[in-house]
């Protein structure tokens, strides 16, 4: 996927944990998980709200277009 | 909502499981038919028929519709067996998955042979059938029979369509 999740490094800057995270925003950690390592589908503009909004970001800091080889 | 379905599931599972055992039953009491008496005067004593060129055409016939009959037998075991595996899965809550689209699919394709067989047997029954014995058998081209080859195919699509569907929402966050 050419998208690349950078959810990593954003909460890596805020000192926060994923589990943190999953807490404050109601996102269970699972959920969060599959997000923060790509391996999500989709994306909710619902979860996109209440991460940036959480993490004090814009949903470009959050994600980004990588290319890469296309996916079959 | 799913109430309407609680007994509805059940049933078919049992039933399927019956009509697996028949099935098997079936297959045997065709097998002793053709292997364990294949004496020709038996099977004119038991029709009342009297030895000629004719009846000798008839029960060659016979033969050939019970070797066909023996070939329903595995088919029919591909569409209950699939069908109960289909049954189960949605007793477990999660019926949109791939391996039911294939399910279905194979279904379908059991469906559409054993419709074939059905004009095959038909077309045999037809031709040996004359005035003074008359043979009467259900099968032969049954529109019915073609519409559910036709709605298994379309449903095994759905499935298949469902199936992505449903792995795309489960991967939605």
């Amino acid at each position: 996927m050419a998208i690349a999740v950078k959810l990593d490094d954003l909460l890596h800057d805020r000192r926060m944990t994923l589990t943190e995270l999953a807490d404050r925003i109601g996102i269970t950690l699972a959920n969060l998980s599959i997000l923060k390592t790509g391996k999500a589908r989709a994306i909710r503009f619902s979860t996109l709200d209440a991460i940036c909004r959480e993490l004090a970001c814009q949903p470009g800091d959050l994600l980004r277009f990588e290319p890469g080889p296309e996916e079959a | 909502m799913s109430t309407p379905y609680s007994a509805a599931l059940p049933i078919a599972r049992v039933v399927l499981k019956i009509l697996i055992v028949l099935n098997w039953l079936w297959g045997a009491a065709i097998l002793a038919l053709l292997v364990v008496m294949p004496n020709e005067q038996w099977i004119m004593s038991a029709f009342d028929l009297t030895p000629s060129p004719e009846t000798e055409r008839l029960v060659m016939g016979m033969r050939a519709i019970a070797v066909l009959g023996l070939a329903v037998v595995p088919l029919s075991y591909v569409v209950f067996k699939r069908l109960l595996a289909i049954v189960d899965s949605v007793r477990a809550g999660d019926p949109f998955v791939a391996t039911n689209a294939s399910r279905l699919q194979a279904i379908a394709w059991a469906l559409l042979v054993l419709q074939l067989l059905s004009l095959v047997i038909g077309a045999i029954a037809k031709a040996l059938s004359t005035p003074a014995h008359p043979l009467n058998l259900d099968a032969g081209f049954s529109i019915n029979g073609w519409l559910a080859v036709l709605l298994t195919f379309v449903l095994a699509r759905v499935f298949a369509e469902g199936a992505l569907m449903r792995e795309d929402l489960a991967r939605t966050v």
